[in-house]
């Protein structure tokens, strides 16, 4: 067994909310040529026609305003430019006029192209350039945010393909159950960052199971004495509110969110696990975006193997039944561990089921009660006890790095 | 070892509890209230979530709904224990109570010592 994979006692997982690659990580094709990020050759058309460029003039906030459609017909119109035809290719060329429909403004809807450039996001595109950043980490549907985080939580949506409230279907049950269950029992918490935030797992989760939840305080604490679960799973900050120790302000990057607010919440997840030095050497960390939230990317997301569950072409809203048998947009992914080399660039393809895939394969060994889709996801930190290849192994390293990178928070 | 400096946001700038409520808060509004429908009444809020028109509204109600549901766990967690310690109570009482009554036929044996008298 490898060291690092042999060192590994703790995966967290940070997701964050609705940003695509090529908006956050798409700069960095200038500075690796690796990264499958944005040239000057990517264009969408507006409504009249004219090629608009991908712009490196994407703002912290205050821009994507309205909150860009990125619901199941809206995210169709995206990938496949408004063919609705049945031998339709997907092309990504309906970006900009998706955010036309919604405020009618050819200028504005043309900000659906902007992206950040390198120095604006210090926090990501060092992580990326610094760990294993994922050139075809995919959302896991076309759609909406709680049936993408439902794949991460359970490695399916159960049909669902937008935001309304769903029951898990037996056999499948959520990570958590899976390792709290088990023999012997594994430890898993989800952080949600306060109260007033809560969490995006409401009605399976919170309501059934509050036991599982802490806050991200908690989290702090618990990376600093060295105790956190085998499996967590951190959410940001959902919205601006008031504390009793001051105000708080949003977290998620979600359109029309402070950026920067999320540049400070993956610093400083990242530096507390590094500042325990026991824990940065067992702790793999991923950071991740639930779906790409509108806004545009250049790669078409692939065809995958369809789920047990279908949505019906009236659940969908285009008229075409969905057998969750295509990946959603592409969104910025990263792995963090310091027996990562730096500048690690991975094509394989992966989307949010993976997730539930490598914790159950990596804790648990095996579970076949999964979903098709689960089953199917390739894993990002390879099994334990399974000879290891060492072309799929991206904690490689045989001494851990200490050349790091350190954020001032 | 790079230290990076992480630039950050000006709060007063950024923060706005008058800021329209999104699509995903209110999704989250609405699985709170799907949740809250099932918890008993007195742990539920007074909020009318049709009115709910603000980031800072929505912020109001997420914590007050998940305040109730871990609420009404650890109340119901710690009924369950006390209905247990009293059950157990309960038995050790039961048992008790049998003692005597395995000794009732010692007391009967007794009377007839009365009647010597």
């Amino acid at each position: 067994m490898p060291t690092g994979l042999d060192n590994l006692k703790h995966i967290v997982v940070l997701m964050m909310e609705n940003r695509s690659f090529d908006h956050m990580l798409g700069s960095l094709a200038a500075a690796d040529p690796r990264i499958d990020g944005v040239t000057s050759q990517l264009s969408n058309p507006d409504t009249t026609g004219a090629a608009v460029k991908a712009q490196p003039l994407a703002e912290f906030q205050g821009q994507l305003n309205p909150d860009p459609d990125h619901h199941f017909p809206a995210v169709d119109l995206q990938i496949f430019g408004g063919d609705t035809s049945s031998n339709r290719a997907p092309n990504m060329q309906g970006f900009v006029k998706s955010y036309f429909n919604q405020r009618r403004d050819v200028n504005h809807s043309q900000k659906i192209m902007y992206y950040f450039r390198q120095d604006d996001l210090p926090v990501l595109t060092t992580l990326a350039l610094e760990f294993a950043v994922f050139n075809r980490w995919f959302a896991s549907i076309p759609g909406p945010t709680i049936c993408n985080r439902a794949f991460a939580h359970y490695g399916t949506s159960f049909g669902r393909v937008d935001m309304n409230p769903f029951d898990i279907i037996e056999p499948f049950k959520s990570i958590y159950t899976r390792l709290v269950n088990a023999t012997p029992k594994h430890t898993a918490k989800v952080y949600y960052y306060d109260t007033t935030s809560s969490t995006m797992e409401v009605v399976n989760l919170l309501q059934n199971q509050p036991e599982l939840f802490g806050t991200y305080k908690q989290f702090l604490k618990d990376c600093d004495k060295g105790i956190l679960p085998e499996y967590s799973f951190v959410e940001p900050n959902y919205n601006d509110h008031e504390t009793d120790s001051g105000e708080e302000i949003a977290n998620d990057q979600h359109p029309d969110h402070d950026v920067q607010a999320g540049e400070l919440l993956i610093a400083e997840v990242y530096m507390r696990i590094k500042r325990n030095p026991q824990l940065w050497a067992s702790t793999a960390l991923l950071v991740v975006y639930d779906e790409h939230g509108g806004i545009y990317d250049h790669v078409v997301p692939p065809s995958c193997v369809p789920d047990k569950f279908s949505a019906s072409a009236s659940s969908t809203g285009t008229g075409m039944e969905f057998k969750f048998d295509r990946l959603g947009v592409r969104v910025p992914a990263i792995l963090i561990s310091p027996w990562i080399p730096k500048g690690t660039v991975e094509n394989r393809v992966f989307d949010h089921a993976s997730i539930p895939a490598t914790i159950t394969k990596f804790f648990l060994g095996d579970d076949p009660q999964r979903s098709p889709r689960e089953l199917n996801a390739d894993v990002f930190i390879e099994p334990k006890g399974a000879p290891v290849d060492p072309k799929r192994n991206l904690l490689s390293l045989d001494v851990m790095r200490k050349d790091c990178p350190e954020f001032d928070v | 070892m790079v230290l990076i400096r992480v630039p950050r946001p000006s709060k007063k700038k950024a923060m706005n509890l008058d800021r329209p409520v999104s699509s995903l808060l209110l999704t989250q509004v609405r699985h709170l209230q799907h949740a809250e429908r099932r918890l008993p009444l007195r742990y539920r809020t007074e909020i009318y979530t049709h009115a709910i028109r603000t980031e800072g509204q929505a912020a109001q109600y997420i914590r007050e709904v998940t305040e109730a549901i871990h609420k009404a766990h650890e109340d119901a967690v710690a009924l369950r224990t006390k209905l247990a310690r009293k059950r157990k109570s309960g038995l050790a009482i039961a048992a008790t109570t049998e003692r005597p009554a395995r000794k009732r036929p010692a007391k009967a044996k007794a009377t007839p010592k009365k009647k010597k008298r």
